[in-house]
């Protein structure tokens, strides 16, 4: 069994998931990834990821709260971020700051796009309880 | 000296000036958008026409030079109705949604509708559809309120020297953007918020932190420390409409705890930590021959500066962390040990007249362990915002002192809140350290005030040092390629990111001139100079904190929480 911990990502915006991918790969995570909400639900029959990283609007403008709904009903430790443009796009903002929010939105975190890499990884990092690479170790990529 | 007469009045000009500024002087009030105090006028907005006699057009008062003889109108009914129509142009694509509107009630927009007596939608343009750039911890942009005046683009470019943003397009399609119109967070914004200062409208404002304090303040489980920096105390009071300059110190105090902060505490007592920290540091560089000019790192729009467009100088940047940090850092350590709190279990806010503070709390170095050493940043204005949804009145508050151990300060860490403040204060401190000796004279005259750049020639202890204090990236982009094409004579430089200093922050309270910063800067050196502790390394706090807790300063303890590390940034410059 390999030791990487495998993050999925899930967007309809292909270019999001390749920087999402350039961003993470090289810090040693295997990425599985799906372009729709639809793709995700098959690829979870069969993958078990460690942390998954979802949009929020993709064939319904709610897909990405559907998508948390059930990745947590099979695995409940499984942190989610969502990524995603709502508020630029609509004015309405959700946080999972209060408890409230957080009961019914079933992500651990919501960024809104576009993130810096760094950004993601601190939240990837934060969310599987990794510590921070030292300074001098990390790669000039990854000081940005 | 020029005469010209204007509405009747004969009024003197200097020869070259324009119609706005003599016109000012003399009492008369003509509107204006675009126009930018101190930077010379584009003449976008057509706000400020009057009408020149002799000529057939009207003229823009702001960019029109005035001329002997010269007989002007401001107020005929051609100039005021041309005045109507060009706001009444701007209003027909602008959202309707003021009751929304970051800026409702503050908006110049808004203003000038009123005072033109605009009562009915005259034309319906097609309203603009971009979308909000939401992405930057610091900075919200609205590109649809933007009525395309330009002055954020002037002030990122000719006063910051950044230019993250532009227009992009032409004509109808115009607005404005970032390279790409990627989003603030990828671009080259070094998130100091002088564009929300000089935004007429709600296109730009602060991203705001004020649900998440509410949020906190509410929950029984958190214990909620606010630190509060040298600047807002004598700035806050123009968010209630008392003049600017007025020390609300121990107010601002008092009515934290009353809206249910359990600890205030004073972010210029970790400014004389810096002190100690930062001076040491000189001394240090100076004795052993480290890389010279030390640059100071208080500012984190300074920081970002730098890390994207002059790497080559991050050896140069102290690394001290900033007051906020430092202090953000002591407060989960030293006083989460003391108080036995679980750091975890404490919300550290900390109330700053920033913007780029939102950004640097978020920067990954200062989250050791992922437990950032502070959770939320307000500006003075989300401070004056969350104290009128609290309902408190601070007429009727009684001032209070802020709490120990984080609560003493000496006057040297207050005036870290204007440009040339740091520079002071790490002069008397440094001198004390090199020598033993207090410095002869503790007001240093040449680093005060509001130019851009400011140099002195210091003896301490016969070592000849070169000091310089640039505020406005604009003046530290001339200084750092002055320093790039080998210029040698400097020691020490202290860098401030908004002009004027913190004093002039891009948190602070809207619509003043440079006159308000002037007051709030004459309003902490009298602090200074009625104060009796005046230097940071005889503040006790700070001494007791190094014996029971840091060591001394540079130590090992001093290194892993006050200071942190920078790096090249790769962002579209």
């Amino acid at each position: 069994m390999s030791a990487k911990k495998r993050i999925l990502i899930v967007d309809d915006d292909p270019d999001v998931v390749d920087q999402l991918t350039l961003a993470l790969q090289g810090q040693g995570y295997e990425i599985v990834s799906a372009g729709s909400r639809a793709e995700a639900e098959e690829t979870l029959l069969t993958v078990r990821p460690d942390l998954a990283i979802f949009d929020l609007m993709m064939e319904e403008k709610d897909s990405g709260f559907v998508l948390c709904h059930h990745l947590k009903k099979f695995y409940p430790e499984t942190p989610v971020i969502m990524l995603t443009a709502v508020t630029a796009a609509t004015g309405i903002s959700f946080s999972t700051q209060s408890p409230e929010a957080r009961s019914w939105i079933k992500a651990d975190r919501v960024l809104d796009k576009p993130v810096r890499p760094e950004q993601i990884r601190v939240e990837v990092r934060k969310l599987l309880n990794e510590p921070e690479p030292a300074a001098e170790h990390r790669a000039p990529a990854d000081r940005r | 000296m020029i005469t010209f007469e204007a509405d009747g009045r004969t009024i003197q000009a200097n020869e070259g000036e324009t119609i706005l500024t003599a016109l000012k002087r003399e009492g008369i009030h003509v509107p204006t958008l675009c126009h930018m105090e101190g930077l010379p006028p584009s003449g976008a907005c057509r706000l400020c026409v009057v009408e020149v006699e002799g000529t057939p057009t009207l003229a823009p008062a702001c960019s029109y030079p005035v001329a002997p003889g010269m007989k002007i109108n401001t107020r005929s009914p051609r100039v005021l109705e041309a005045r109507k129509t060009n706001v009444e142009l701007l209003l027909s694509n602008h959202p309707d949604d003021c009751l929304y509107c970051s800026r409702n009630g503050k908006c110049d927009l808004q203003g000038l509708a009123m005072e033109m007596g605009i009562r009915q939608r005259l034309y319906r343009g097609k309203k603009t559809t971009h979308e909000m750039d939401v992405s930057s911890p610091s900075i919200l942009r609205d590109p649809d309120k933007c009525i395309l005046c330009g002055r954020c683009v002037r002030v990122c470019e000719e006063v910051q020297g950044v230019s993250a943003i532009d227009f992009i397009n032409r004509g109808s399609r115009a607005f404005i953007g970032t390279a790409f119109d990627t989003g603030l967070n990828l671009s080259s914004c070094v998130n100091c918020g002088q564009c929300v200062l000089v935004c007429p409208t709600g296109a730009l404002s602060e991203t705001s932190s004020i649900a998440d304090v509410v949020a906190a303040l509410s929950d029984p489980d958190k214990m909620v420390v606010a630190q509060h920096a040298p600047a807002v105390s004598v700035s806050l009071a123009e968010e209630f409409g008392v003049k600017p300059g007025t020390d609300l110190d121990g107010k601002m105090v008092a009515a934290l705890r009353r809206i249910g902060f359990d600890r205030v505490f004073d972010t210029s007592f970790t400014a004389d930590l810096t002190i100690m920290e930062e001076g040491s540091e000189l001394v240090h560089r100076i004795k052993t021959g480290g890389v010279l000019p030390m640059l100071t790192s208080c500012s984190p729009g300074w920081i970002k500066f730098v890390e994207e467009f002059y790497p080559e100088f991050i050896p140069n940047i102290s690394t001290c962390k900033s007051p906020q940090q430092m202090m953000g850092a002591i407060i989960k350590s030293f006083f989460a040990q003391r108080e036995a709190v679980d750091p975890a279990k404490i919300v550290s806010v900390s109330i700053m007249p920033c913007t780029a503070k939102k950004f640097e709390c978020s920067r990954p170095e200062m989250a050791p362990g992922h437990i950032p050493d502070v959770d939320y940043v307000l500006t003075t204005r989300e401070l004056g915002q969350l104290l009128r949804m609290f309902g408190v009145d601070l007429a009727a508050v009684e001032p209070e002192a802020a709490d120990t151990p984080f609560g003493e300060r000496s006057s040297a860490g207050k005036i870290f809140g204007a440009s040339g403040g740091v520079m002071e204060a790490a002069v008397r401190s440094a001198y004390f350290l090199i020598t033993g000796k207090e410095y002869p004279e503790l007001k240093i005259q040449p680093v005060r005030g509001l130019q851009g750049c400011k140099e002195v020639r210091l003896n301490i202890d016969g070592l000849d040092v070169g000091a310089a204090v640039v505020s406005g990236l604009g003046q530290a982009r001339k200084l750092l390629d002055q320093l790039k094409a080998g210029r040698k004579d400097l020691h020490f430089i202290e860098v401030m990111t908004c002009p004027g200093g913190c004093i002039n922050g891009g948190g602070q309270p809207l619509k003043a001139d440079m006159e308000a910063v002037k007051s709030r800067m004459q309003a902490l050196y009298k602090i200074d100079r009625e104060e009796q502790l005046r230097v940071s390394h005889r503040n006790k706090w700070v001494l007791r904190l190094y014996e029971e807790f840091l060591g001394k300063p540079l130590g090992e303890t001093s290194h892993r929480l006050l200071h942190t590390h920078y790096a090249k940034r790769d962002v579209l410059l």
